[in-house]
């Protein structure tokens, strides 16, 4: 029992704490029994255990502590997390995705409207606008014209926002009032086109003048009627004659008329004539058996809303005019009020002229219909006389252009105007020249011979032009004049000359270089230029020589013979350039002959056979593996820092982690 | 443990607040035994465990065994408790003044202090396992597995603690038997 007797705090502290087992505890008891000093450590230790109870449990944290700390917690935490995955969460439901996006598109057209000034009750303000001026309109049409004007007189004041009380302090009718009623009117006044008589215009325009209450609705119409007629006609000083004797007839009357001589002597013009409303229809009808009529318009532009504001507006600055003029009669307040009343005056009698002015206007308008007629003789676009332009151009071809162009130049004299003039040489030492000149016409034709002796002529085109002058279209009677002939000149370097014919052919020989030889001698004998000649020889022993030649046309049927003593002729093509309205002296036209002397060579190349094929399919797959290595190389070269980066930072969080578990 | 608490472990360490909520609930009284084990001082400890409940949570991804979880938490306080105590000691002596440490309670006894400056001279860890013992009166088993103990380990502890605080206070104990 020495161990328990060691070791007794260690035995009594867990038999005190209740986790000795039931063997330990028998064994523990046993030694009590045998020994005085454990039993005494026993004692003590009991007591100890007690006290410490005792104060400990006085020491333990109190109910409430879990609250303290949650609540301790919770404020120190924020509850941040737990929104966001609130938000994730209602976020992943369909509809909530649906209810943002739209609420994004209502937003975006919301900032929309705000960057443009749009304002957001616009259409409801148009409706309720619309609707009034529907409930405006019945009452205007069969109402008496006073009561009319009385109403339309109360509402413009209201729009104007002015009080019968306060006229002084009143500030003028405001603008944008003002011009709204304008806009109004403007709606209203209809404009209809006819081109017939499909409205009972003259029973409308009769009853408005005679009885004005009686009538129904078109009765206080204020319509201005106003037609235009285009007539062709034979004669134009007859028609006036005319229309003046039936505007007399219809109580009407000539306004303007306006005629204009064209250069081939005919005349067309104006005439604006004023008839009666109700006559309009005849009067039409009576001009239109004077010529040919080509376009008719008939317009009524309903004024009679605008009128009838205006006359509304008039009377209520009858009014105030009356007004003012009280308040000046009785004179009490101070002179500054007065100037101010004076003003005021004046102002609205500056307003009243000006609608009275516009009242007279339209009544003026109202009162004859304007009929604005177009005449225009007829052949009135015949010509006066023609005019025949002939333009000339060729190409010269000169071994030397400067002496042509001097020559060329030398020419000009009172009847030959030179009216352009250069000379051109590129940085090849190419030479050309160009010449513009005008002609006097009888002199052209030798002029024009002169200059085609200077060189050879290629391309010489003549286009002659009748131009009609004062009008177009056929005219017998008409004179022909014969205008200055232009002529334009182009002097080029003979081998710039473009090929006439364009020959090409192989000669096969055994000795290529003998035979090229021969070849350059033949063709001087016929008088033709080597242009350009290559000698190949290539390692297979084949021999190619090319000889490019010019030679005249007349001397091409030679050469093509003589060139059969050579050899074998072989793949002859030839090629002509047929040069329509082109004026060709075609004997001496040149002709390129290109020409291939060449001979076999050996039969089997180097680079064909077993061995050959076999080396080739080698080198080539040498090549393709040695690319495929240099791109595996590239890519590790990419990749491998990337790879030590990922590796690196792998393996210092896997550290820190390990690290801070540990703690 | 049981499948449902390793299983609130789990979540609380994945960021559930209200799992670990529930573990502020049913854990932070061992944690404020081992703090005042370590402190002796009640609002000393109940600050400590409030601190390190609060990195706990901060830190949770750290534990990667759900079910070492009530030990790190009691190593967490047990360190934090520790820093507190260091400071304390070097509190310089102006500042001790200005805010006395812990108002003496008025039923203190002299047997109470005895037993607390007792207290004071045992190590660290057996203060924390005299506390956990006394406060919560856990089985050894637990307060081994809180404090990260071998098995058995706390029972040599305990009895040399008790041992030790026995030769200190023996004065008294002989006074009172």
């Amino acid at each position: 029992m020495a161990t328990v007797h060691d070791e007794i705090d260690t035995w009594l502290a867990a038999d005190l704490h209740g986790e000795l087992s039931d063997k330990e505890r028998d064994a523990l008891h046993a030694h009590l029994v045998d020994c005085a000093a454990c039993r005494k450590t026993h004692q003590e230790i009991k007591t100890m255990n007690k006290i410490l109870e005792e104060t400990l449990t006085k020491e333990k944290a109190d109910p409430a502590f879990e609250q303290r700390m949650l609540a301790g917690f919770r404020s120190r935490v924020h509850q941040r997390g737990g929104l966001v995955k609130l938000l994730v969460s209602v976020m992943r439901l369909r509809a909530a995705q649906i209810a943002a996006v739209a609420a994004g598109l209502l937003g975006l057209v919301q900032i929309g409207r705000m960057i443009t000034g749009e304002p957001v009750t616009a259409p409801r303000e148009r409706e309720r606008y619309v609707g009034e001026q529907f409930a405006a309109q019945p009452s205007q049409v069969p109402a008496s014209r006073a009561a009319e004007s009385g109403a339309l007189a109360k509402s413009d004041e209201v729009a104007a926002g002015r009080s019968r009380n306060l006229p002084l302090k009143g500030p003028p009718p405001p603008a944008p009032a003002e011009s709204k009623d304008e806009e109004r009117a403007g709606a209203e006044v209809e404009r209809t086109i006819v081109t017939g008589s499909n409205i009972p215009t003259a029973a409308e325009e009769g009853a408005q003048a005679s009885v004005q209450e009686t009538a129904p609705a078109l009765a206080n119409r204020k319509l201005i009627r106003n037609a235009t007629v285009e007539l062709e006609i034979v004669s134009f000083d007859n028609a006036v004659q005319k229309i003046t004797a039936f505007a007399n007839e219809e109580h009407g009357y000539v306004a303007t008329t306006d005629s204009e001589k064209q250069a081939n002597g005919k005349l067309k013009g104006q005439i604006v004539v004023k008839v009666l409303p109700e006559n309009l229809d005849r009067f039409l009808q009576k001009i239109r058996s004077l010529g040919e009529l080509k376009n008719q318009t008939l317009g009524t532009e309903d004024v009679t809303k605008a009128y009838f504001d205006t006359d509304a507006r008039l009377k209520n600055a009858h009014v105030m005019e009356q007004r003012l003029i009280d308040m000046l009669k009785t004179k009490t307040g101070k002179v500054s009020d007065l100037l101010l009343v004076e003003k005021e005056l004046g102002r609205v009698r500056e307003e009243i002229e000006k609608m009275q002015g516009e009242l007279k206007y339209w009544d003026s308008q109202v009162q004859f219909a304007t009929v604005t007629i177009s005449l225009t003789e007829k052949d009135l676009e015949e010509p006066a006389a023609f005019l025949l332009k002939e333009r000339a151009q060729l190409f010269l071809y000169t071994p030397d252009v400067e002496k042509i162009y001097n020559e060329t130049k030398s020419l000009a004299s009172a009847k030959v105007q030179i009216t352009n003039a250069q000379l051109n040489r590129d940085y090849s030492g190419r030479v050309s020249a160009q010449l513009s000149m005008l002609i006097a016409p009888e002199e052209s034709d030798a002029v024009i011979g002169r200059v085609k002796g200077f060189g050879r002529v290629e391309n010489f085109q003549m286009q002659t032009q009748r131009l009609a002058q004062g009008g177009s279209g056929m005219s017998e009677n008409a004179k022909t004049k014969r205008d200055k002939v232009e002529l334009n000149i182009t002097i080029s370097r003979e081998e710039q000359e473009q090929a006439f014919q364009q020959t090409s052919l192989r000669i096969r020989t055994s000795s290529v270089d003998e035979r090229a030889k021969e070849l350059r001698a033949l063709a001087e004998k016929q008088g033709g230029r080597v242009r350009s000649s290559t000698f190949i020889s290539d390692p297979n022993g084949r021999e190619v020589a090319s000889v490019s030649l010019r030679v005249a046309m007349k001397n091409y049927p030679a050469l093509m013979q003589s060139l059969n003593s050579l050899g074998r002729v072989e793949n002859v093509s030839v090629q002509r350039q047929d040069r329509a309205d082109a004026q060709i002296d075609e004997s001496n036209a040149p002709a390129d002959v290109s020409i291939q002397v060449y001979s076999q060579g050996n039969i089997v190349t180097e680079e064909s056979g077993l061995l050959a094929t076999l080396r080739r399919t080698l080198a080539q797959s040498a090549s393709a593996i040695m690319w495929s290595l240099r791109m595996i190389g590239v890519a590790i070269a990419f990749l491998a820092p990337w790879a030590i980066a990922i590796v690196g930072i792998v393996w210092i969080a896997r550290r820190a982690i390990r690290a801070r578990s540990k703690l | 443990m049981d499948a449902s608490e390793r299983e609130q472990y789990r979540a609380a360490i994945h960021g559930d607040r209200e799992a670990f909520e529930m573990i502020i609930r049913t854990h932070s009284r061992p944690l404020f035994a081992i703090a005042y084990g370590i402190l002796q001082s009640r609002e000393e400890a109940e600050d400590v465990v409030q601190d390190s409940l609060v990195k706990a949570w901060k830190t949770r991804w750290r534990v990667r065994d759900p079910e070492k979880l009530p030990a790190w938490l009691a190593t967490i306080a047990r360190h934090k408790a520790r820093d507190v105590f260091r400071k304390r000691r070097t509190v310089p002596f102006s500042e001790q003044l200005i805010e006395p440490v812990e108002p003496e309670p008025a039923n203190t006894t002299a047997l109470d202090q005895q037993l607390q400056s007792a207290l004071a001279a045992l190590p660290e860890l057996h203060r924390a396992a005299l506390t956990l013992r006394y406060f919560e009166e856990m089985d050894y088993r637990t307060i081994e597995n809180t404090l990260g103990l071998t098995n058995g380990a706390l029972r040599g502890i305990l009895g040399r603690a008790l041992a030790s605080m026995r030769e200190q206070l023996r004065p008294a104990l002989a006074a009172m038997d």
